[in-house]
């Protein structure tokens, strides 16, 4: 057995062969098919998940058994579950590891998920570049309905789910889960109206919840051990743990992790163990880059839902990139608008045309040639798009920039004044872009 | 769903149904919100985000009751968002605004947004002067831009023959791709890439594989889809616009023509009003050229000796009159026949057989030139239920299940078949299409039952479908006369037994039952037909059969039910409704009626012939054997239309006096004695019916084409010269005198009809309601038709695909041509390329002949010759050939027998012209 | 299914294409999964481009067929997504993360020293055909930045001695 890396999810992570049915059932898995499955009704599961106070971990933090209870009661539709394994936001990782060690958990996580919404056939949409995981969950999917854990009588309760994984293309929006059904039903990939919400109608219109694969695979430690059991973590708010991605100049990047509500300057200095030699922290973006950043002077911010947007911003999808104090503000907020702008799939004008916009005048201050007005514009620019997109993509690229303006306006206005950065460490890497003009 | 909901747009109440989109309800409190991906026949989309207003709801107390705020008005809770108007649904007590701070700034902030990659170029821009783009600029926008850095650019494109691409100037609204999708079902146009690099295009570029219907350019809200055959002709402003109604079929769009000088120079959809309001076909669009053609008659023409002449208009008119009286007072009125007027309008058919039979005294009419069989006149009436209210086309896309009886709609009625595609794509509609060959509604995509019955098979059909219907519960509602009838049509269709229908019609009953039984237990249902039942030598039998279908389904009593009859021509309607028949009087009155008649002499002022006239085809075969001695021939090529080609040869030759009106010399005019040149639909006024029955008004755009008159004009003139006492000002004065006499159209005023009037139903007369077996004293008597019925099916020697007797030809309308004046142009034939003979690939195999080859296709008369299509959507066994290239003449063949027209094909050796009988 | 790693091979297709044998029993299998056709666009696009290496325009219209999709529809489909090969790639294809958190840790350094190295800019491919490179965002491995995927096989971590390490493994 190797060192426990958290307390819930990443307890048994590196458990060696831990991919296998063989390892996942020695360390209990699967116990719930028998105790759940035929034995607990729907409702009841749905009940015990809406006691545990579980968030949905893609993002938006909305809770899952609430969620669940949408999916209408008697509707003579079948009924779907797609887990939502497209792991798209810049800054996020998460899942991929959860999937590629333990693909059981979450295999266990959607027949109890299913069999609470009666759902008969699950979907798991990957991302593209995940077409490895596509193998190691096939295999996964493979071994348990050889065991009777997938199939037409699971484990003998009767309850019958059959599981397919289904492979993205290259899409960041397809993390949007209207967008994700889109795709899933074989068309472009953009998001649709809500309402009517998936709940009532989403794949091929009939009731459909879709659920992130780190929040899926909560639900088999909660019909296990309980509701009150999970809440031994966390705030009131945000009950049990969450895996935080980190990135950046940390000792140790990677995932991490921690009791929902831990301030993040305590992830940051114990499981990530500081910064690197010569590296401080200028600010934090917690929740994946399509939330506003945190200046280094709000690390004792809490890691959970609440306290996350008391300090203005969101604990999104737990992807905490670690900025450094030599890093150009400017050039990081450049970074992630030119990403939303590759990334925008065309459907809403504000998000197609203003991440356009935005990245030209991005662009014009990186070159050197910004002007003051720039910086209202970029802020404008970003609210005209805030809150009128179609979906959230469109808030995820205008947030950002409009919190680095707030916070570091000093170093736009050092970009246009001087034209050059305040600060840079890739000095070189812009210079070789933009030639001898470049504002680094 | 329709319950009313109170909601405050702008401080201005208004009272709408709920699921009422905002849009809509501010447009009912006169506020203005714009759009531009939002369209009426699309479902909401809610992407350019334009419409964006403030919503809020009355702010709810813990007793669900609403706060009150100071002064007692309910407290409203603003939704954190602006909302877009066009996808949300009203409440009750909703409050929006659309002017407020907020709203103004995101709406602001969308335009400017919109003008983010929008070039500037308006004043080169086909589009500028009617774009929405622009409109909504100068309306929302900022009057100056913030946008200074290099705005992404596309190449432009052509998408084929008709639509011109300048993506930089699309704002992705997407009514181009959906349009082509859910309303035309073509699927032609996609959105390639993504996020600002989203572009509207075709597969890998290529020329867009549709219709051509152009559709795509007259929803795009900007530049960025423009017609290239009106590439920079006109600027909007230098054009007189005039809407009024298509040409081309009997499904009557509105159409508005943009003209300059005496010169068409586009047509246009109407975008809010007629019945089709933006939708155009291809030939609707694109097919306006004939009436600036060069070739168009200029003069009158008078064949004294052996040749054309031109003449004086009176001079024409002199001697048809002099010539017409002379042959009536030697050969009696029984010698004179008057035929066609299909395309000309109401007021128009009515003066054409006024003067058949008040001034000269003959009841030979007939519009039905293209019939082969003598059916009666009221046949096609009673088989739509009389004067029951008919179809709409907003009914047809709200029918749960629509029927089509042997007719390709993209030929036949082109709007009737996007009414038909967007009601399956958005309202579940069920379809099932009777047709031997795959026609594209017959297509997968569509979802529907496909009775693809073997060629010729149509009356087997209609019984087995009938027979099957027995076996259903009754509908309720029935007529006594048709609940009488039953015992006798069971009987009747006795002798159908699964495998005689199978053996007939190579369907099995099965699905021929399943197929009665959607249409018995659809809700709201539709029945189509046309000219695959009405140009057939059983059309009367068939007539019956789709009456008794029906009824039995109830489809003749079901609330937002009906049959529907797409006839072949723009006024086919209106020329039966003016009796353009030979056994009744406008308004479907007998002419053996005394009582009936007696309103009409009364009005014309003298006795009326009171035995029914000849049919189309009597008249055919009089005229050929020379009893009849002179013929009028109003805008019907009938050389062409006639079912059979050496009988209208040999009639014409044998005829006294011909006299044709026509646009052009077609060779039916080249074979008259005198030619009155016709003004165009767009340069007269008159009344159309559409299939709908609806009644709508004929604009004229322009003045009439020198030396060319109205029709009615003509007709007036030559029973004045006859000394008739006719004094018609106006068109509106016919028209006055129509609603006064024909029952069905009385009521109607000239000043209602613009652009589309009402439909005319009459719940008294003059119609017999259904009985089956149709013994309605003018036409079969029930034994007759339960003799066809049943006794006539084992001998309905439908084909099988390995008799070697040869093959059964297939006709149809295509959809790029209708007619001779859609040939008159150089886009429509460019656009529906040679005629070609099309067969299933075995077929091909066994007649040895590959694609491009020439096939000689003989029939009992004469012979044709085309170079070959492969297609595998055409049965085994037949051959087919589309009726509407003007260098195609089917009728050459030979008439039709029960069965179909037999023909035999071989290769031939060399590809020579065609035509040669 | 096969290996991961860099299987991708260039073929250039001809027009008129049908699925090779090999191709059809997952096709199949795939169209099962779904309750329509037009669901499985998706993968079997993926299977054309394994089968071919990229997605010719032949390619599109098999299967447009195979899933029975309007021609145009299939075209924007494949259009949208990045991963489709609508050109020919190298046998290598280095696609190397540029996103924030790459960046933060080199990885515009990276890709410099790849297009000096291989000689070869952005969606170009080397002459020899065996590498094309790329610029993506995002791969989901921030942790471990920068990093690339050759084809689908990830490599993090990296550094321009790595990643010359990582060009030598690559035939």
């Amino acid at each position: 057995m190797s060192a426990s890396r958290g307390p819930l999810l990443f307890q048994d992570i590196d458990t060696p062969g831990l991919r296998s049915l063989e390892v996942y059932r020695g360390q209990g898995g699967y116990q719930t098919i028998g105790t759940v499955v035929g034995a607990k009704t729907p409702d009841e599961c749905i009940e015990i998940v809406k006691a545990s106070g579980l968030r949905g971990r893609g993002g938006a933090g909305f809770p899952t058994g609430l969620k669940w209870s949408f999916v209408p009661k008697g509707s003579p539709k079948p009924k779907y579950l797609v887990c939502n394994a497209d792991e798209s936001e810049p800054g996020t990782f998460k899942d991929r590891e959860l999937m590629e060690k333990n693909p059981h958990l979450l295999i266990e996580g959607m027949i109890l998920s299913a069999y609470a919404i009666q759902a008969h056939v699950g979907y798991l949409y990957l991302r593209g570049e995940f077409e490895y995981l596509q193998r190691i969950l096939g295999q996964a999917i493979g071994e348990a309905q050889v065991a009777g854990l997938l199939g037409d009588d699971i484990a003998g309760s009767g309850f019958r789910l059959e599981l397919h994984t289904h492979l993205g293309a290259g899409a960041y929006i397809c993390g949007e889960e209207t967008a994700l059904l889109s795709s899933l039903e074989g068309y472009r990939g953009q998001p649709r109206l809500k309402p009517p919400f998936p709940a009532v109608e989403g794949l091929y219109a009939c009731p459909t919840i879709v659920n992130n694969v780190e929040t899926l695979m909560n639900v088999p430690h909660i019909l296990r051990h309980g509701a009150q059991w999970f809440r031994q973590w966390g705030t009131e708010k945000s009950p049990g743990t969450k895996i935080l991605s980190v990135s950046g100049p940390v000792q140790r990047p990677g995932n991490h992790e921690v009791p929902m509500g831990l301030p993040l300057s305590a992830l940051l200095e114990g499981p990530c163990g500081g910064m690197r030699e010569g590296f401080r922290v200028k600010a934090v973006i917690p929740g994946g880059s399509s939330v506003p950043l945190l200046p280094a002077s709000r690390l004792d911010t809490g890691l959970d839902f609440e306290s996350m947007a008391a300090a203005g911003t969101l604990l999104g999808s737990g992807g905490v990139i670690v900025i450094d104090d030599q890093t150009c503000i400017v050039d990081a907020l450049y970074n992630i608008t030119r990403f939303y702008e590759h990334e925008s799939c065309g459907k809403c004008t504000p998000c197609r045309e203003g991440t356009y916009w935005m990245s030209e005048v991005f662009e014009r201050l990186e070159s050197g040639h910004g002007r003051e007005r720039d910086i209202d514009l970029l802020f404008d620019v970003s609210d005209n798009i805030l809150g009128k997109s179609f979906c959230a993509l469109g808030d995820a690229a205008a947030m950002p920039v409009m919190g680095a303006i707030q916070h570091f306006r000093e170093e736009f206005e050092y970009h246009v004044k001087h034209k050059r950065c305040l600060v840079n460490r890739r000095r070189a890497e812009l210079e070789a872009r933009f030639g001898e003009t470049a504002a680094v | 769903m329709s319950r009313p909901c109170r909601v405050n747009v702008n401080g201005r109440i208004v009272e709408v149904p709920s699921g009422t989109l905002l849009t809509d309800a501010a447009r009912e409190a006169e506020v203005h919100v714009p759009i531009f991906c939002s369209h009426g026949k699309l479902p909401p989309l809610g992407a350019c985000r334009i419409c964006v207003v403030e919503v809020g709801m009355p702010k709810l107390g813990p007793d669900r009751q609403p706060v009150l705020g100071a002064g007692g008005q309910p407290e409203i809770a603003w939704m954190p968002k602006v909302q877009t108007a066009c996808t949300t649904t009203v409440s009750d007590g909703m409050h929006v605004l659309t002017e407020s701070p907020a709203a103004v700034k995101a709406r602001k902030g969308v335009m400017e947004f919109l003008l983010v990659n929008h070039p500037l170029d308006c004043p080169v821009c086909d589009e500028g002067g009617e774009c929405q783009l622009q409109d909504l600029a100068f309306a929302f926008g900022h009057d100056f831009s913030r946008m200074d850095e290099a705005k992404r650019t596309f190449d432009s494109e052509d998408l084929g023959p008709v639509v011109k691409k300048e993506a930089n100037r699309c704002i992705v609204c997407m009514r181009c791709v959906r349009y082509c999708d859910e309303v035309m079902g073509d699927d032609a146009l996609t959105a390639h890439q993504r996020g600002v690099w989203t572009e509207i295009s075709s597969f890998n570029r290529q020329p867009l594989e549709c219709e051509q219907c152009g559709n795509c350019i007259e929803v795009c809200p900007v530049g960025a889809l423009t017609a290239l055959p009106y590439r920079f002709k006109a600027r909007p402003w230098d054009l007189r616009q005039h809407v009024t109604v298509c040409p081309y079929c009997s499904n009557g769009c509105s159409v508005r023509l943009g003209v300059r000088g005496a010169e068409v120079l586009r047509a246009r959809g109407t975008e809010f009003r007629g019945i089709n309001r933006e939708y155009l076909c291809v030939r609707g669009r694109f097919g306006y050229e004939f009436i600036n053609s060069p070739e168009r008659l200029s003069t009158p023409l008078l064949k004294l000796g052996g040749t054309l002449e031109p003449a004086g208009f009176d001079e024409a008119v002199t001697f048809a009159a002099s010539r017409l009286g002379e042959i009536a007072a030697v050969h009696g009125p029984a010698s004179i026949a008057f035929l066609g007027g299909e395309k000309v309008t109401v007021e128009e058919a009515y003066l054409f057989q006024k003067l058949a039979r008040a001034v000269l005294g003959t009841n030979h009419v007939d519009s039905r030139t293209r019939w082969p069989a003598a059916v009666p006149g009221r046949a096609v009436l009673k088989a739509t239920g009389g004067g029951r209210p008919a179809l709409t086309f907003e009914e047809l896309v709200h029918a749960q299940e629509v029927l089509i009886l042997g007719d390709d709609l993209q030929g036949e009625g082109p709007f009737a078949q996007a009414q038909v595609i967007r009601g399956q794509h958005q309202h579940g509609l069920h379809l099932t299409v009777a047709h031997p060959r795959r026609v594209k509604l017959a297509g997968v995509k569509f979802q529907g039952l496909w009775l693809d019955y073997r060629p010729g098979a149509e009356l087997p059909l209609l019984q087995a479908l009938t027979r099957a219907a027995l076996d259903l519960p009754r509908p309720s509602g029935l007529p006594a006369e048709v609940l009488e009838g039953l015992p006798a049509l069971e009987q009747a269709l006795a002798p159908w037994t699964p495998s005689r229908v199978e053996q007939a019609t190579g369907l099995s009953m099965a699905s021929i039952a399943d197929a009665a039984r959607r249409l018995r237990e659809a809700e709201r249902k539709a029945v189509l037909f046309g000219r695959a039942l009405t140009e057939h030598p059983e059309a009367l039998a068939l007539l019956h059969a789709v009456e008794n279908l029906a009824w039995l389904c109830g489809a003749l009593s079901a609330e937002r039910s009906a049959v529907m009859y797409v006839g072949p021509q723009n006024d086919t309607q209106g020329a039966l409704d003016m009796g353009l028949l030979p056994d009744c009087l406008p308004g479907y009155v007998a002419v053996e009626d005394a009582q009936g008649r007696r309103a009409f002499e009364q009005q014309w002022g003298g006795p009326l012939p009171s035995v029914p006239g000849k049919t189309a085809p009597e008249i055919l075969e009089a005229a050929a054997a020379g009893e009849i001695k002179a013929l009028w021939i109003v805008s019907d090529n009938w050389l062409r239309s006639a079912p059979d080609r050496r009988l209208a040869e040999q009639a014409l030759g044998e005829a006294e006096l011909v006299i044709v009106n026509e646009l052009f010399l077609t060779e039916t005019a080249r074979a008259a004695h005198v030619v009155f040149p016709a003004s165009s639909f767009a340069e007269k006024e008159g009344v159309m019916v559409n299939c709908e029955r609806r009644l709508q008004k004929n604009v004229r755009a322009l003045s009439p084409r020198k030396g060319s008159r109205p029709d009615w004009e003509i007709f007036q003139s030559v029973a004045q010269a006859l000394g008739a006492r006719w004094s018609y000002r106006t068109v509106e004065d016919v028209f006055r005198e129509i609603a006064r006499l024909a029952p069905n159209y009385r009521g109607m005023h000239w000043a209602s009809l613009l652009p589309s009037g009402a439909q005319w139903a009459s719940a008294d007369r003059p119609v017999v309601p259904g009985s089956l077996g149709g013994a309605d004293g003018a036409g079969a008597t029930r034994d007759e038709v339960a003799a066809r019925a049943g006794g006539g099916a084992a001998t309905d020697g439908a084909p099988s695909p390995s008799a070697p007797a040869g093959l059964v030809l297939l006709s149809g309308g295509v959809l790029f041509l209708q007619g001779s004046l859609s040939q008159r142009g150089s886009l429509l034939p460019r656009l529906a390329r040679a005629a070609r003979a099309s067969l299933h690939p075995e077929e091909a195999k066994r007649l040895r002949v590959a694609a491009g080859e020439p096939l000689e296709i003989e029939g009992s008369a004469g012979h044709i010759r085309l170079p070959v299509a492969i297609d595998p959507g055409v049965p085994e066994g037949s051959v087919f050939v589309p009726y509407a290239h003007a260098d195609v003449d089917l009728n050459r063949l030979g008439a039709p027998g029960r069965a179909g027209l037999r023909v035999t094909a071989r290769r031939a050796t060399e590809l020579e012209r065609i035509g040669a009988g | 299914m096969t290996e991961t790693h860099d299987g991708l091979v260039t073929v250039a297709a001809p027009e008129a294409l049908e699925w090779p044998a090999a191709c059809r029993g997952e096709i199949e299998r795939v169209l099962s999964r779904y309750p329509n056709r037009r669901s499985a666009v998706l993968p079997v696009l993926w299977i054309a481009q394994r089968q071919w290496g990229w997605i010719s325009a032949g390619a599109l219209r098999l299967v447009a067929r195979t899933v029975e999709l309007p021609e145009p529809e299939v075209f924007g489909i494949a259009t949208f997504y990045t991963m489709f090969n609508l050109a020919p790639v190298g046998r290598h294809h280095l696609q190397v993360c540029m996103t924030i958190s790459c960046s933060l840790m080199g990885a515009d350094r990276l890709f410099r020293h790849l297009e000096e190295r291989l000689g070869i800019g952005h969606g170009q491919t080397t002459a020899d055909g065996r590498f094309t490179l790329r610029r993506v965002e995002c791969l989901a491995a921030c942790g471990g930045a920068p990093c690339l995927q050759v084809g689908f096989a990830y490599h993090e971590n990296l550094d321009e001695a790595k990643v010359d390490a990582l060009l030598e493994t690559l035939p």
